[in-house]
């Protein structure tokens, strides 16, 4: 319905009016953006997402966040359609809980990954139009970062970045975490400390390109004595 | 079923139709008719306020002029609809006979904003999941365990909740309004707006919409939910009349 | 007996006034007339021993298969009526590869059991449910597998209801046996012991004296998980059974 102005002829024409009726098209897709950046390392997890909710220009609310912590080994960052967010991670949750009553144990982070995978597949001709992160501990205690195409496809990594901003972000984890390209590699193995760091610094970097992603973030830290959760401020614009 | 053809014949195959005609492919609703248009709703100090305008367009004919669309679902929920009215009464209808219901088991219990928040999202999701979508977006407006709740949700079922909630056009008018009202106000003396303050604010907006949306009209009503446990109530329509001064300057 | 009975014996979905489904209990009753079968879980592993009855010397013996894989990690014995395992057999198959399909993670034995369990249960002489049996299944069941808590040897029975065990008898001979095993069993058993304990029992119960062709014998170790002896093994095993 854009009031949008032609010239033909000469004659000034609005395609507000008179022009016939207008046509509306309904999609069942919208994106709402969001970011997630999730990042293993040996003893630990991170997953972060931004808290902004958005639709077009217009921002739905700046409190959103995208995590949801699903057990204690395994947190799930989503974003692109919201309601497709929305519906997903409650199904998630419902099949976890089936699952836990069936099997008398709580879900391994891989057997999430996997379960995630196949319920993504089962909607294969419909898609859940959603980015997926999982960041969660192994059998040992160390992390791990699934990530998801909206089809169900899932690669075993050990950082990535997902949703809006995602491919603003990978190359510089690959950089900073995958020390992709580099002649001199630093030796020590990656901390919580330094991923925060990098997590926050990426997040800050994303907010000034990207106008789906800003106004804060929550960051939730995964480790054997449980989750832990930071927030931290964007660009409120 | 079919007598002369039996099983091999099918209702609805192309060839039995005349030479020359197509029958169309079975459609949804692919556009709203008569629809209303943005709805605005905020906290303030002691509850929340909540308001939309009256006019029922029909395209770009100002059609019915005076058709409510918040409803009050009990004493502590309030709804309002922006988008197909159609839709707005056919969902209004289905709330108020689950109130009934609800009223009729008389155990003390009432649908909270947040769970009717919760159902219509579902609703509104599966119905977009069936390409058939109800072309509406609904503000929630009520009180969760005595706290103001304040949600949204459109017809695709996106919903989410935030203390300021406006749709369509209000979003880029009025929401900058708002904030900036809300916001003056927590910096200044890091208080809350009253309702006095929050009615001026939202009839502010309100006159705005008139102006600028070329959809929206000047008879409006108010709801209030109130979080001090008197009941909400939506106010009788109200009137704006604008200021028209300038209007010989614009040619 | 049989006259009280009477008017509540055939349906199987009326409980008689004492609280009886008695096709259930016949169900169960079918079991004993069943060859025996023998399992024994040690920390080591599960053992799996189970009698064929060779009635006829023009009978191929390898045909009669009363222990089958059911995933790499669980094995199944059974007593009773043969046919009818089958397609406990086949939903234990489905549901272990349909866990593994939707967790990428091996389906444990409990639950498995509880898949299986919940088949067996489903009779009824209703017509709606198309495929659904209209009598008990007349089987007993062991599976033993090793799983995440190691490994486990558990029991289920045509009423559905599944236990586990340390050791267990089930089939013709399996009150006599399962006795002997209170007596016979420890818990610091080694899976060899626990494979001869078996057999020993097993011959005592048995008519026809032990050889490789009227006994099958299988093991469940948590490393190279279910294994069915081959006919030289079985020889191995029972070669020092008094």
């Amino acid at each position: 319905m854009a009031l949008s102005m032609m010239e033909s002829n000469n004659r000034l024409i609005y395609n507000d009016a008179g022009q016939g009726p207008v046509q509306h098209q309904f999609s069942p897709y919208t994106d709402n953006g969001g970011s997630i950046v999730a990042i293993g390392g040996p003893g630990f997890a991170i997953i972060a997402s931004d808290t902004r909710l958005t639709s077009g220009f217009a921002i739905y609310t700046r409190e959103q966040g995208k995590l949801h912590s699903l057990t204690n080994a395994a947190v799930l960052g989503a974003s692109g359609c919201w309601c497709d967010v929305l519906s997903l991670t409650r199904l998630i949750q419902a099949r976890m809980k089936l699952y836990k009553h069936e099997h008398q144990k709580d879900m391994s982070a891989a057997a999430l990954a996997q379960m995630l995978s196949t319920m993504l597949y089962g909607r294969r001709f419909f898609p859940y139009y959603v980015s997926n992160v999982i960041a969660g501990l192994d059998e040992e205690g160390n992390g791990v970062v699934y990530s998801y195409d909206p089809v169900g496809h899932c690669d075993k990594n050990m950082y990535h970045a997902g949703g809006s901003s995602g491919a603003l972000l990978q190359p510089l984890l690959d950089s900073q975490i995958g020390l992709k390209n580099m002649a001199i590699k630093p030796t020590a193995p990656l901390t919580v400390e330094k991923a925060l760091q990098i997590t926050k610094d990426v997040f800050t970097s994303a907010a000034e390109r990207d106008i789906k992603c800003g106004d804060g973030v929550i960051i939730r830290i995964i480790t054997k004595d449980g989750i832990r959760e930071e927030t931290f401020k964007l660009r409120f614009d | 079923m079919n007598s002369e053809g039996g099983v091999r014949s099918f209702d609805s195959f192309a060839t039995s139709l005349p030479k020359g005609e197509r029958r169309n492919p079975i459609t949804h609703t692919q556009a709203p008719v008569t629809t209303g248009t943005s709805i605005i709703a905020f906290e303030y100090d002691g509850g929340i306020l909540m308001a939309a305008d009256m006019l029922g367009s029909y395209g770009s004919l100002a059609r019915y002029r005076s058709v409510p669309r918040l409803l009050k679902v009990n004493d502590k929920t309030v709804i309002g609809c922006m988008g197909d009215y159609a839709d707005f009464q056919y969902l209004q209808a289905i709330i108020e006979q689950m109130e009934v219901d609800e009223a009729c088991k008389d155990d003390g219990f009432q649908t909270t904003a947040r769970s009717l928040h919760s159902w219509l999202t579902r609703v509104l999701y599966n119905k977009r999941c069936k390409f058939d979508p109800l072309w509406t977006t609904f503000v929630v407006a009520g009180l969760d365990q005595d706290k103001p709740f304040l949600g949204f949700v459109d017809k695709l079922g996106t919903a989410y909740t935030d203390p300021i909630i406006t749709t369509g056009y209000a979003s880029m008018l009025a929401t900058p309004l708002i904030r900036k009202a809300v916001e003056d106000k927590l910096k200044d003396k890091n208080e809350k707006l009253t309702l006095a303050e929050a009615r001026k604010v939202i009839e502010d907006s309100l006159t705005l919409m008139y102006y600028r949306d070329a959809r929206a009209s000047n008879k409006y009503q108010i709801a209030i939910i109130p979080s001090n446990g008197e009941a909400s109530i939506i106010e009788e329509p109200k009137t704006l009349l604008g200021d028209w001064s300038v209007a010989h300057l614009i040619k | 007996m049989f006259l009280t009975r009477s008017e509540y014996d055939r349906g199987v979905n009326t409980f008689s006034p004492e609280g009886r489904i008695f096709q259930v209990e016949y169900a169960i009753e079918a079991i004993k007339l069943g060859s025996t079968v023998i399992g024994i879980c040690t920390s080591e592993g599960v053992v799996l021993v189970v009698e064929k009855r060779i009635t006829s010397p023009l009978m191929e013996p390898s045909t009669i298969e009363k222990i089958a894989e059911v995933d790499k990690h669980i094995g199944v014995a059974c007593s009773g009526l043969t046919a009818d395992s089958k397609t406990l057999i086949d939903r234990a198959r489905l549901e272990s590869q349909n866990h593994w399909f939707t967790y990428n993670e091996k389906m444990s034995v409990e639950s498995v059991s509880q898949a299986v369990s919940n088949l067996a249960i489903k009779f009824g002489d209703s017509d709606d449910d198309e495929g659904a049996m209209s009598r008990p299944f007349g089987v007993a069941l062991l599976f033993a597998g090793c799983d995440e808590k190691g490994p486990q040897l558990y029991h289920m029975d045509p009423s559905g209801t599944y236990v586990q065990y340390d050791a267990k008898a089930i089939g013709s001979g399996s009150e006599g046996a399962q006795q002997t095993l209170v007596e016979m069993y420890n818990k610091t058993m080694t899976l060899k012991e626990a494979t001869k304990t078996s057999l020993t029992i097993l011959k005592q119960v048995m008519e026809e004296k032990l050889n490789s062709t009227n006994v099958e014998v299988a093991v469940v170790t948590p490393t190279a998980r279910f294994h069915m002896f081959s006919k030289e093994e079985v020889e191995e095993a029972i070669k020092d059974v008094a």
